[in-house]
């Protein structure tokens, strides 16, 4: 990473964040979230962007079938400092479990990246290691592929060695399957726009 | 976006504005050191012995070098600009303490920041930012080295941080004197400053 960790900047907690949405510092349309205690400004979403983010809500949707709900850019909560709004992300239930609270351990996540490649790769991906999220992939715009994370691991001491110690890149000829979907089969053809 | 935005990942930066109403709504906790850096929010890392010392003694010595007309704040903040609200040791600005109760003061005539792990962040991106706002007189107390760093002369610079440093710097040694900008009168032994 360029810029080293910034251990200067000051972090959010999720009950600071949500007095600043309170206070009307930020609002539900602002493009920030809260990972690790920082106010993160996402990735525009241009066409090809919104595009992805809708297929792959399609096909996690069929894959996975009855006792799950899939919600796009909606938030989730991992830790007392992030609260992150994932591209796309299956939940088992309903969403009417989430009437009083927000999902906390979704089966996947899946960020759609282009400009927030680095971003998706790095503080998202150790922030969701982090939270043991067990299935992790990142439609990587740039390259045209789907990245696969899994395997949560520290290999380090620090907060930030988070991380996935298994990273499969499949090309839009292969097929993934969800681990909480043994029996789906996705080509990633379909999640490419 | 300008050359600051691409920092890092991009977090959301708060306007001075912003800022001071966090301040008064409550939103920190008591106590807290936060300086708010081009849009940033900072947090400084807790003072050592030294640290704290070195700016007591700088306080002093610069109270007894400037004189009646001025007042010496010590971590105060200073509305420095319109994304940034910076705390620095100490800064001597002219008059006194009840001429800034309705807003902080804006151009210290000297300003002062005691380094030790801060050392590249004070001179780089505090010197940047000091430099853009114009700030004339810019001192780094390094601790590390025992010296003070004296800066001078802002002048834009499309690499620093900010976009500005300044033009000038010199290095004093522990038994050598220093005379502020603004007090062309005064001789400060730099033995007098450090803890």
């Amino acid at each position: 990473m360029k810029q080293a960790e910034r251990p200067g900047l000051r972090r959010w907690s999720r009950r600071e964040y949500e007095r600043l949405i309170d206070h009307g510092f930020l609002d539900e349309d602002d493009p920030i979230e809260l990972l690790d205690g920082l106010l993160l400004v996402k990735e525009p979403q241009h066409s090809p962007h919104r595009t992805a983010v809708l297929l792959v809500a399609k096909a996690v949707e069929r894959a996975f079938g009855e006792g799950w709900f899939v919600q796009t850019q909606s938030p989730i909560i991992l830790d007392d400092r992030s609260e992150p709004e994932p591209d796309v992300c299956v939940v088992r239930g309903s969403p009417r479990d989430y009437v009083a609270t927000h999902p906390t351990r979704p089966a996947l996540i899946v960020e759609v990246a282009q400009s927030g490649l680095h971003l998706a790769r790095g503080r998202k991906a150790a922030a969701y290691a982090r939270a043991r999220i067990a299935d992790y992939w990142i439609v990587n715009l740039v390259d045209r592929v789907l990245e696969v994370h899994r395997e949560p691991a520290r290999p380090g001491p620090a907060r930030r060695h988070w991380g996935y110690a298994a990273i499969d890149t499949l090309g839009a000829d292969a097929t993934i399957t969800p681990l909480a979907a043994p029996s789906a089969a996705i080509r990633v053809a379909e999640l490419l726009p | 976006m300008h050359a600051m935005a691409s920092y890092e990942t991009g977090t959301r930066r708060f306007s001075r504005a912003e800022y001071e109403r966090l301040i008064d709504l409550g939103v920190f906790q008591p106590g807290e050191a936060i300086e708010l850096i081009g849009g940033e929010l900072m947090v400084a890392e807790p003072q050592g012995a030294a640290h704290y010392t070195a700016i007591q003694k700088t306080a002093k010595a610069l109270e007894a070098a400037f004189g009646p007309g001025w007042h010496v704040r010590t971590q105060g903040p200073i509305g420095l600009d319109d994304d940034s609200e910076p705390e620095p040791d100490v800064a001597v600005v002219p008059g006194g303490p009840d001429e800034y109760s309705r807003a902080h003061p804006s151009r210290p005539a000297l300003t002062v920041e005691v380094a030790e792990s801060s050392l590249g962040a004070d001179r780089l991106r505090k010197g940047s930012l000091y430099a853009r706002a114009g700030l004339p007189d810019y001192w780094v107390l390094n601790l590390v080295d025992r010296v003070l760093e004296v800066y001078r002369e802002p002048a834009p610079d499309a690499a620093a941080p900010f976009g500005w440093r300044y033009a000038r710097r010199e290095v004093f040694e522990a038994t050598a004197r220093v005379t502020p900008l603004a007090a062309p009168g005064a001789s400060i032994p730099v033995s007098h400053l450090l803890p």
